[in-house]
């Protein structure tokens, strides 16, 4: 049995520890140097700049930045790699998702979108828990901005490059044309087997209710209550959020807009500030809030009318009693025949 | 100046500072966790009040709960019953006041300078350069104080809380200066993702090889002296410390567990986190069985009902911890509120509950005078309980929720509003352990005041406390024989 004597506790205890040490911190030390990844590239001053900040206000303790394998769900397109943080001081990867990764996250939104969202995330996110930065200032803002569009490296460089190329034809076409330019260029750009395409499922008031709420818990910040396009967010983003209610002059057709709404939803509309939500909302999801923007701030729906198939098995009898809106300058829908429902 | 020079050289002066100290900041580091809890349920609180962001007040809540309250505590805590085991004095009583000048210090401008935005960002390793070496200093005079005492003792065995204490003290210096890469400031980090590993050598370590010593060694002391009998096994608590030491070092590597790392770190990390159990049930056992047949009596004295149920967190902590190492269990519980639980019940229900047990059965032997109530010494054990219990439940829960839906393919913001009941469930129970800190400050005070004296000089009991340890064969040996009271 050993006997604890000052010299084996003084001596021998440091030399355990020191056994250990070089397992896990000289040999990582020197082993673990692999150079830059495919995707790496060293950061500007302002990014620099950037991650100092973040470091400094602690964006760690809620932000992750590395994709792990059982991400996949989330739609990750690359998992982290020990190269693509080469040179970096200090590569800070975080322990806690209270908000989502980062590592990928340039690109993923406009300059407009993160000043937004910086000075108080509510702005663009109703439901956030991050702190609102304003207090750090515009520069600061800045710097934060050019430091997250930088995350992912060259793959983040190519999304931010996409962004600004859209955003020049989107901010020009408001810039021309105000609102209804916004939504002619809108429009022309949406693919057009989406364009003549109605709501299938209908506008039913529990439906409703579902959008109500992912209204109010997603989009609220830019759009606003009204649905005009003044949030609170609008004041930082070039163009500005849509105005709804200027849509009602713009129907496909005199009549649809489901299939426009569906598709810049879930896609988002790259170049603005406007997100694609496909990964946060299921499909019925945006069916949901397609119908409520549309009765609410359009007051017309196209929902569950021609053309149409077979009704999903869980939906009840609803027959659309909304009228398309007769608009003063503009040919009115034209009258098609509503096919008659086999039931009815 | 005569009176300033005995002020400082009065003996367990520096002990009853440290305790004093870690019962204020174990106000402060709750206060700052209160407002981080508010962040996370209404972050438009503070109206864009710098220091209060989430970001900057979470790491004041985090370094002084730990560096303040549990270290500092238990360290006023050893510095009283090393000696007192030892039966001796401590070395020197004004070093020991240096070493409490220069941790306060640190402690205390920690928080500024995060509110404010100065710091090195790595978790647990934020305070900026110059306080790493002020605290290193401070670390350092007292490992010379420790081997001065242990030196000039009267006492020729080394009670098992005296290795574990010294220990602590040895490996937190280099430990220390290693995770905190204090060579390269102002940064205080290496470059590239092989920071990681040494982030996290540190980070579990500083909870594995300074924590946890601190708080086993002051166990060891408290449990035989309240019930009154030697320590069960020699073999134990030497099996205990060398297994702590050996497979504690290892394991840092689990916090990464999912991040692009080597993959023989991962595995080297995995396999001393399971062996982790060895370390503790040695411990357990060991004091437990010291205490077999007067759990009654053991639970009965205040400060000993608060030292066992830390023990008993111990063992929750301990029995989850190496399970949450696995990497299929890691899948559902990494990155969420799951490991905020497994903190506060390792955290404050092992060391802080040990501590503020030790800190009431030392404290009156230190300062000479009766414990003003031990009546309120359970109800603050009552309140952090409750407090803490509620904590564990619902981040638990909170962290199955996250870990489960983000497999489920649900984003970050789909599950905000899905864990918030239980952010303010967090938040009310951290009103209970808050009552419980500002309670223990004013039991401290009213003890130092007003509590009945002792009678005998402090010196005198000094060496009546290291008495009653001393087994017929030496301090922490003889197992076989108890001396029923
Ligand atoms: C209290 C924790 C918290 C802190 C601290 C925090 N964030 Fe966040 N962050 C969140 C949450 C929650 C979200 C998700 C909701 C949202 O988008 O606001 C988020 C979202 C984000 C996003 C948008 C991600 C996306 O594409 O949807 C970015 C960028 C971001 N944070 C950057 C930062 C930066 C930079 C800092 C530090 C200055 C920071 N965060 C500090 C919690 C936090
Ligand atoms: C960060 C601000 C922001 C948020 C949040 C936001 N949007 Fe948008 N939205 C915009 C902007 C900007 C545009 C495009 C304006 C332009 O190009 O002129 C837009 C355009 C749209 C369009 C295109 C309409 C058309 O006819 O092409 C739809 C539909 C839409 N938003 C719906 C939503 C819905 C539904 C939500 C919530 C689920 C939402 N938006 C959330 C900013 C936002
Ligand atoms: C048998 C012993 C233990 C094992 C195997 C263990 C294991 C772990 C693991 C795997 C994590 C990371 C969880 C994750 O991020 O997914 C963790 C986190 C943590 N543990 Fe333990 N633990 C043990 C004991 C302790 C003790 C005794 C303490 C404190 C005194 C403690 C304090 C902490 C803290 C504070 C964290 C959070 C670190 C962070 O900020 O992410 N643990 N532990
Ligand atoms: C008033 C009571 C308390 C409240 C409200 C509280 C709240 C919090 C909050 C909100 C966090 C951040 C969690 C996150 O990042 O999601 C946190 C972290 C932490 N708290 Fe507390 N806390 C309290 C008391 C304590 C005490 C007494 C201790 C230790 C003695 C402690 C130790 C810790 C540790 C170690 C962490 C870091 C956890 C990690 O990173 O894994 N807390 N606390």
């Amino acid at each position: 049995m050993i006997k604890m004597t000052p010299a084996v506790l003084l001596i021998g205890a440091p030399l355990v520890f020191w056994a250990a040490t070089v397992i896990v911190v000289i040999i990582p030390i020197a082993t673990m140097d692999v150079g830059p990844s495919k995707i790496w590239r060293p950061w500007t001053p302002e990014e620099r700049a950037g991650h100092k900040l973040y470091v400094e206000n602690g964006c760690s303790y809620c932000h992750s930045r590395y994709i792990r394998v059982n991400d996949w769900g989330l739609g990750a397109e690359r998992i982290a790699e020990p190269g693509d943080y080469s040179q970096e001081v200090p590569a800070i990867l975080g322990t806690e998702r209270t908000g989502p990764d980062l590592s990928q996250e340039g690109g993923e939104h406009t300059d407009g979108w993160h000043t937004a969202h910086f000075t108080n995330p509510r702005y663009t996110r109703p439901l956030s828990l991050m702190p609102a930065w304003a207090f750090l200032g515009r520069r600061n803002i800045e710097r934060l901005t050019a430091y997250v569009q930088a995350q992912g490296g060259t793959m983040a460089d190519e999304r931010v490059a996409r962004q600004q190329l859209w955003n020049i034809q989107a901010a020009a076409a408001h810039r021309r044309g105000g609102e209804d330019g916004s939504i002619e260029w809108l429009h022309a750009n949406i693919p057009a087997v989406w364009r003549p395409m109605p709501n299938p499922y209908p506008a039913t008031p529990p439906a409703l209710g579902r959008g109500q709420k992912i209204y109010q818990d997603f989009c609220l910040g830019c759009h606003g209550p009204m649905g005009d396009g003044t949030g609170p967010a609008a004041q930082y983003l070039d163009p500005p959020p849509l105005n709804f209610t200027t849509l009602r002059r713009h129907l496909v057709e005199g009549r649809y807009i489901g299939g426009i709404f569906y598709y810049q939803i879930m896609n988002g509309v790259t170049g603005t500030a406007m997100p694609y939500f496909k990964r946060e909302l299921a499909s019925e999801k945006i069916w949901d809030v397609s119908n409520y923007v549309a009765l609410r701030f359009l007051g017309y729906t196209d929902a569950d009318t021609e053309p149409f198939g077979i009704d999903a098995a869980y939906e009840p009898v609803w027959a659309n009693p909304y009228k398309p809106p007769v608009v003063p300058g503009k040919p009115g829908p034209e009258e098609t025949p509503g096919k008659e429902r086999q039931w009815e | 100046m005569r009176k300033l020079a005995a002020f400082f050289t009065r003996p367990n002066g520096s002990a009853l500072a440290f305790m004093i100290a870690g019962a204020i900041w174990f106000v402060f580091g709750t206060s700052f966790g209160l407002i981080s809890a508010i962040d996370l349920v209404a972050p438009d609180t503070f109206q864009n009040f710098a220091p209060a962001t989430f970001g900057r007040i979470r790491p004041g809540h985090v370094n002084t709960v730990i560096y303040g309250f549990g270290f500092m505590t238990l360290t006023g805590c050893g510095l009283y019953y090393v000696p007192a085991t030892l039966r001796t004095r401590l070395w020197s009583e004004p070093l020991g006041w240096i070493s409490f000048v220069l941790l306060t210090g640190v402690v205390a401008a920690g928080p500024v300078c995060f509110a404010s935005g100065v710091s090195q960002g790595r978790e647990y390793t934020e305070y900026p350069w110059v306080l790493d070496i002020i605290l290193l200093a401070a670390v350092f005079i007292t490992i010379v104080n420790l081997v001065m005492t242990i030196l000039k003792r009267c006492e020729k065995e080394l009670f098992v809380s005296v290795w574990y204490f010294t220990g602590a003290f040895m490996w937190f210096f280099f430990l220390y200066a290693i995770g905190n890469v204090i060579w390269s400031p102002p940064a205080g980090a290496l470059p590239g993702i092989v920071d990681s590993p040494i982030l996290w050598y540190y980070g579990h370590n500083l909870v594995g090889l300074l924590l946890t010593p601190l708080a086993v060694g002051a166990a060891y002391f408290v449990i035989p002296r309240v019930v009154n009998a030697p320590i069960y096994s020699y073999a134990l608590s030497i099996v205990g410390f060398w297994t702590l030491v050996i497979l504690y070092t290892h394991i840092g590597g689990h916090h990464i567990l999912q991040a692009p790392i080597p993959n023989w770190l991962k595995t080297i990390s995995m396999i001393h986190s399971v062996g982790m159990t060895l370390p503790v049930f040695a411990v357990l056992v060991n004091v437990w069985m010291t205490a077999r047949g007067r759990i009654g009596r053991l639970v009965a004295d205040p400060a000993g009902r608060l030292v066992f149920a830390g023990t008993v967190w111990y063992l929750i902590t301990c029995v989850q911890g190496p399970l949450q190492s696995l990497p299929v269990i890691q899948r559902v519980t990494h990155f969420n509120n799951w490991t905020i639980g497994h903190s506060h019940i390792a955290v404050l229900g092992f060391a802080g509950f040990i501590a503020l047990g030790t800190l009431w059965h030392v404290l009156p032997l230190a300062c000479g005078r009766r414990l003003w109530s031990g009546k309120l010494v359970n109800v603050q054990f009552a309140l952090v309980l409750f407090g803490l219990t509620g904590f564990f439940v619902v981040l638990t829960i909170a962290g199955l929720i996250q870990g489960e839906s983000w497999n489920n393919g649900f984003t970050i913001y789909r599950i905000i509003p899905e864990i918030i009941p239980y952010m303010v469930i967090r938040l009310a129970s951290g009103l209970f352990i808050y009552a419980g800190a500002w309670l223990g400050l004013y039991i401290l005070f009213r003890t130092l005041f007003n509590g009945e004296p002792l009678g005998a000089s402090p010196e005198a009991l000094v060496m009546a406390s290291g008495a009653t340890l001393a087994g017929p064969d030496g301090a922490g040996g003889g197992g076989e024989r108890r001396s029923d009271p």
